[in-house]
């Protein structure tokens, strides 16, 4: 209780000019900060889910709802030394599509065992999207400890010819796309998790346990 | 061999089914399945040439093709020279059936050389008009040197300029500032006329320069599918110095108004029809300091039917002056456009202020025939019809052709070649 109060007494102690560069670092520091990524194993493939994570929002928005589709480029980037050397690195790409007279999303993952959603609202559609995803922990010690980080990138309408092409990504193309910085109509959004060890995580059959 | 063949074949199959199957994006965007209500583009228009006009049209009543859209966008860019074209979806009136709105962006500063005119003609020399067009968003700038034997019984040379601004307040308003200063040469033929001429004609003599100053505003009264109505009224401050050089320089200020009205006629197929016609007046006041007072009416009709390689063309042209005018605003037959085949100067050197032409012409590919008839009288003569007819090929905006006159006696035809009139 004497604790608690010296604790309020210290915040009364701040003065105005702590809570005007509080005022401006906080939401300084959110910017470009990466949301937090929830983690499930099936025993050997990583899942994620990030809930707090919206990308189905501005241009690419505006693009869809003028009835174009818009291609999203994911990126999930497995380390062990908290992103100073990359153990595997596994990208996507997804179309998104608005139909104009329904009002609903409809996504298409691309490449092996394409598949496609439809009549999904914009929540739904993003959800579908990270259900769609996962990446391979074989070679990664269970008692290892390992970052995880996911990245989404709206494709510029000049590329998604390219990027929807029958050849699809290859490796050196997807670290290229992503070592770029996003252009103004490009935007990006990250998400990860870690340092993690899977020993840590109940090894389930399916897709059960969040962290 | 045989394997290699094979192979062949097979990419054959595959590029086969790839296009049938149409693009990825084709694929997977949802509202493929919709139909096109109609296709639009927004913004100035007006410089989409007619084959790309077709092309749009021709989407209406046919399932989204994202892809044709972008080959669209691409090609609109391309001919309005703008930054950028894109392109949105919109709901049709229909269910199931979108709109297709294309966004023009942009119109950057752009500098363009033209020859609006080059002609060569036996018996009248070479005539042309250069000008160079540097272009600001909708305001434009045009600077010129022309130098025209062609046109009026007189040759005019000297620097043209214009200054337009092509939305004044709204996409139908434009303006434009005209401004020419000319030096005169004239044919012995028109300088022996008027020392002949009878005191009952009284046409006024000829000049040595000639300044002209035309504010003008164009309203757009109708645009799009129907037609187009564009009326133009302004005011023409022409100023002449006599051919001596003690006299004092004379002026014929007078208001000027033009309507035209052009309409296209998209038949079955490849047929199309296309009508102009336009009527304009300048009307010479005293009211405006003008030391002459006349009005000069002249109209025109001109018709176009186009099937496949062919095309008929029907051009009607009359017109008339009440009162004295001077002589550059007289009619003249006998030039590279009207009554071909003449020598305006073996007609009527000093022109006439009555004027009605015809020409019939048949297109094929690039060879063209023609046949023009017109006369060219004063009021209270007789009017004599004349004919002439000839043969050209056109190509580009290159045009070559002879013209014969038709009449008895000695025929000297008459070669003519050029660009752009």
């Amino acid at each position: 209780m004497a604790q608690a109060k010296r604790g309020i007494k210290t915040v009364l102690a701040i003065s105005r000019r702590h809570w005007l560069l509080a005022s401006v670092a906080i939401p300084l520091s959110c910017v470009g900060a990466a949301e937090r990524l929830d983690l499930t194993w099936d025993g050997d493939d990583l899942h994620v889910a990030a809930p707090q994570l919206h990308f189905l929002t501005g241009k690419p928005l505006d693009r869809l709802k003028d009835g174009a589709a818009v291609v999203f480029l994911t990126q999930l980037t497995l380390t062990t030394d908290n992103f100073t050397t990359v153990l595997r690195r596994k990208p996507e790409r997804f179309v998104f599509s608005y139909d104009l007279w329904e009002e609903k999303f409809s996504v298409t993952k691309l490449g092996e065992g394409q598949r496609t959603a439809s009549h999904l609202s914009a929540a739904a559609a993003e959800a579908w999207c990270f259900d769609n995803l996962s990446i391979s922990t074989s070679d990664l010690p269970q008692d290892r400890p390992f970052w995880l980080r996911f990245e989404i990138r709206a494709a510029e309408p000049k590329d998604e010819a390219a990027v929807i092409g029958d050849s699809g990504l290859n490796l050196t193309r997807l670290i290229e796309i992503f070592s770029r910085r996003p252009r103004d109509q490009q935007p990006e959004w990250t998400a990860q998790a870690g340092p993690l060890r899977l020993g840590d995580l109940k090894r389930l059959v399916g897709r059960a346990r969040t962290l | 061999m045989l394997p290699r063949m094979r192979f062949a074949t097979l990419a054959a199959i595959l590029w086969s089914c790839t296009l049938l199957a149409g693009s990825p994006e084709q694929q997977m965007n949802v509202n493929t399945r919709y139909t096109v209500e109609s296709v639009e583009v927004a913004g100035d228009n007006q410089a989409i040439s007619n084959g790309l006009r077709s092309e749009l049209t021709r989407l209406v009543g046919e399932k989204l093709n994202p892809a044709a859209l972008d080959d669209l966008a691409t090609r609109i860019r391309r001919e309005l020279h703008v930054r950028a074209v894109t392109h949105h979806l919109l709901r049709g009136q229909t269910p199931e059936h979108v709109r297709v709105v294309f966004d023009v962006r942009g119109r950057p500063a752009k500098f363009e050389a033209s020859v609006p005119k080059l002609v060569y003609r036996t018996q009248g020399g070479f005539s042309g008009l250069l000008t160079g067009t540097a272009t600001v968003g909708w305001q434009a700038l045009t600077l010129g040197v022309v130098s025209d034997g062609d046109d009026l019984a007189e040759r005019y040379s000297g620097i043209v300029a214009r200054y337009e601004d092509k939305r004044l307040a709204s996409e139908r308003v434009s303006f434009r500032l005209d401004f020419a200063s000319y030096h005169e040469q004239w044919n012995g033929a028109t300088v022996t006329a008027l020392q002949h001429q009878s005191t009952e004609n009284d046409i006024p003599g000829i000049y040595r320069s000639r300044d002209d100053i035309e504010p003008l505003v164009t309203f757009a009264l109708m645009r799009g599918a129907p037609g187009s109505v564009n009326l133009t009224l302004g005011t023409s401050f022409e100023r002449f110095q006599p051919e001596f050089p003690a006299a004092r320089p004379e002026s014929a200020n007078a208001m000027v108004t033009t309507l035209r009205y052009h309409r296209r006629l998209e038949g079955s197929g490849a047929n199309q029809q296309q009508w102009d016609a336009g009527y304009s007046l300048r009307a010479a006041t005293n009211l405006l300091g003008s030391d002459f007072a006349y009005a000069r009416h002249q109209g025109d009709v001109q018709y176009v039917y186009s099937w496949g390689h062919s095309q008929i063309l029907d051009a009607l042209t009359a017109g008339a002056i009440i009162g004295r005018a001077p002589l550059f605003e007289r009619f003249m037959l006998g030039n590279s456009t009207l009554l071909r085949g003449w020598n305006r100067f073996d007609l009527d050197p000093l022109g006439g202020d009555r004027m009605v032409h015809n020409s019939v012409e048949y297109r094929y590919r690039l060879f063209d025939i023609f046949y023009d008839s017109g006369a060219i009288w004063d009021q209270g003569q007789a009017a004599v019809l004349r004919h002439a007819a000839g043969v050209g090929i056109r190509q580009n905006g290159l045009y070559a052709a002879l013209a014969f006159p038709i009449k008895e006696g000695h025929i000297e035809p008459i070669f003519m070649v050029g660009m752009n009139y």
